[in-house]
């Protein structure tokens, strides 16, 4: 089959704008297909975390804004079976709606970050965050976004304002799951102070963690049994589930851009296989010259479809290629609710899209190759000799 | 027995309800190492009766018998594994691939043999200087005239040293002067190296000068005398 590659390649360059508009053509495809799935594997992480981590929420109230818990639930709910850590947040976003720029602050207890987060600092200091009240560490990815709306470089020592609130950078983290980058950890007491006097001592949600051996679902009943006649009423949920009711619009956008990415796989087909076939009708004669010297019509079959599937493979793995470095270098995230969904490449992102490239040209490519197998030779000979 | 037995073929094209019998019974022996020439009215089918010889087209009925095996019966793939070894087709145009040169055209038939890489260097090399093109190796088709094209076309064809070869008027678009050179080339091919030759054409001087002379008329051959007793003369020089 190799004796035959210089003359697919050949083929291929013979007409080189024909080949090259078809790979774009399928470069933007994968591109658009990656990006969906980028979107979906961000959600994906979003709504399938741990479930040994439970979100208490002010009962009935969906919105970060909306809920106010006593901040010494924490002390209650720390002395329940199975609960091995509590941290209390005190949330504060610059937009509650869904939205391409959300910024969310969390304050907390500033000891408990590092030991509750995977962060990695890659620039300043734990000792500055933890000693400093208003100083504030800041997601990589929103450091970046932010950088570029700002047109200045956002590094540790700067401030940075958003609405009321002013933080002084104390270090940038990165985190293995990219969504966590979208936050600024602050100290409670002071997003409380300055958010307001009457905020001092609630808290926007408690975070549980939970032994091991902890049933999640029996931990949080109990505790919202524990407070049903309490000053306010909790609801808890797994931090999955959680986060998947505050995305509960954006799931259904997301789920409609599924149907986006296969139409643009879908049409990466009806490209591949146009030029195929308008490839096999200019060689009609060519063909069949071939078969007159003896190759084979299986033969045939497998050289039209080789060129088919360099083409689509190659188009993709371009798609692909854009699509990583477009995702990497973006940083783009969709949040709502103060939850924030990040928009980042994988692994599994780039083997899909080339995988799907090539299986696309076997599949636009099948239907022509047949035809060029099949083609009668004494009529081909006389097509256009 | 005869290296190509045509045995009662048949050939019947249906065009509605119409339906053309260009080859009708029609019987054809050659010996290993002739060079026989076809002539005939246009559309008696000729290029038919080649084209069956070649194995490129099925009979309706009959049976042709070349170098001892039926290729009426053989499938599809074995008939073009077959071609592969046994027939060098020289077409009047168009013979090339286009995006291959002269050298890749001339080793293309080889691609399909059981044979090294140097093999088929030594091979193309061969043909090439035959058909005397090897300072035109790597030129594509669009880079030679009608004549050589042709004679790149010629070197595929005997490349793989195949047991017959055929040529459907290989000179009819050329001018006079090219079309004698790639006919004397033609001749030289059976002259020299032994090959048996199946040729058609309009041009009774270009008829002439093939050993055996054919015509076909209303589906049969007739007028099969032979001129020059050419196998004879060979196997005596030899
Ligand atoms: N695919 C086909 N369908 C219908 N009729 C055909 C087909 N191929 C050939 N014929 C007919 O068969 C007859 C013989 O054709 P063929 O091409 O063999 O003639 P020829 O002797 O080679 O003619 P020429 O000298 O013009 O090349 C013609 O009448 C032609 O019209
Ligand atoms: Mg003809």
């Amino acid at each position: 089959m190799f004796k035959f590659a210089p003359y697919v390649l050949k083929t291929l360059t013979r007409h080189r704008a024909r080949t090259l508009l078809t790979v774009s053509g399928a470069a933007v495809s994968v591109f658009v297909y990656c990006f969906v799935l980028a979107v979906q594997e961000g959600l994906a992480r979003l709504t399938t975390q741990d479930d040994s981590v439970l979100v208490v929420f002010q009962a009935n109230k969906f919105c970060p804004a909306t809920s106010h818990l006593p901040q010494d639930y924490e002390h209650a709910i720390s002395k329940m079976p199975g609960v091995r850590e509590v941290v209390p947040i005190q949330v504060f976003t610059n937009n509650c709606r869904a939205s391409l720029d959300v910024v969310v602050f969390y304050g907390t207890h500033a000891e408990q970050v590092r030991k509750v987060r995977d962060f990695e600092l890659v620039s300043g200091s734990w000792d500055e965050f933890e000693s400093n009240q208003d100083t504030a560490i800041v997601g990589q990815a929103l450091v970046e976004r932010r950088s570029r709306k700002l047109g200045q470089e956002l590094s540790v020592g700067r401030k940075l304002t958003i609405g009321d609130v002013t933080v002084t950078i104390a270090g940038i983290y990165t985190s293995e799951n990219r969504a966590e980058e979208d936050y600024i950890y602050c100290h409670l007491d002071f997003l409380q102070r300055t958010r307001g006097t009457d905020l001092v001592g609630t808290v926007t949600q408690h975070e549980v963690f939970l032994d091991a051996s902890a049933d999640p679902q029996q931990v949080a009943s109990a505790l919202d049994l524990k407070f049903k006649s309490g000053q306010v009423q909790t609801d808890t949920r797994t931090k999955g589930v959680f986060q998947a009711s505050s995305l509960q619009d954006l799931i259904q956008l997301i789920d409609l851009m599924r149907y986006l990415g296969f139409a643009c796989l879908g049409l990466m087909t009806v490209l591949l296989a146009t030029t195929t076939v308008m490839g096999v009708e200019d060689r009609i004669r060519e063909h069949a010259v071939l078969q007159t010297i003896g190759v084979t019509g299986a033969r045939v079959f497998r050289l039209v479809l080789s060129e088919c599937v360099l083409v689509s493979f190659f188009g993709g793995l371009a798609g692909v290629l854009i699509a990583v470095v477009v995702l990497a270098t973006s940083s783009l995230s969709v949040g709502a609710e103060a939850v924030s969904i990040a928009f980042a490449p994988s692994t599994s992102m780039a083997t899909t899209g080339v995988l799907v490239s090539a299986l696309i040209g076997i599949a636009a490519g099948i239907a022509p190759a047949w035809r060029a197998a099949q083609a009668d030779i004494v009529n081909a000979l006389r097509y256009a000799g | 027995m005869a290296l190509i037995d045509v045995q009662k073929v048949v050939k019947q094209f249906r065009k509605g309800p119409e339906t053309i019998t260009p080859l009708q019974e029609t019987d054809l022996q050659v010996e290993k190492g002739e060079f026989v020439s076809l002539m005939g009215a246009s559309g008696s089918g000729k290029t038919t009766l080649l084209n069956l010889i070649a194995g490129i087209d099925r009979c309706t009925a009959g049976r042709i018998v070349v170098n001892g095996t039926d290729i009426t019966t053989l499938s599809r793939s074995k008939l073009a594994q077959w071609r592969a070894s046994n027939i060098g087709y020289i077409f009047q145009t168009h013979n090339l691939v286009p995006v291959l040169t002269a050298y890749e055209n001339v080793e293309l038939p080889l691609l399909l043999l059981p044979i090294s890489r140097s093999e088929r260097q030594k091979r193309v090399e061969i043909a090439l200087r035959a058909v005397d093109l090897v300072d035109r190796a790597n030129h594509y088709p669009r880079q030679l005239s009608g004549g050589q094209e042709q004679r790149v076309g010629i070197a595929r064809a005997i490349v793989a040293d195949p047991t017959v070869v055929v040529a459907d008027e290989p000179t009819g678009s050329l001018d006079a002067e090219t079309a004698e050179q790639i006919l004397q080339l033609i001749i030289q091919l059976n002259s020299d190296l032994g090959t048996t030759l199946l040729l058609v054409t309009h041009d009774p001087d270009v008829a002439a000068s093939a050993g055996r002379q054919l015509k076909l008329v209303h589906g049969k051959l007739v007028d099969d005398r032979r001129a020059q007793p050419t196998v004879s003369m060979r196997q005596e020089a030899m």
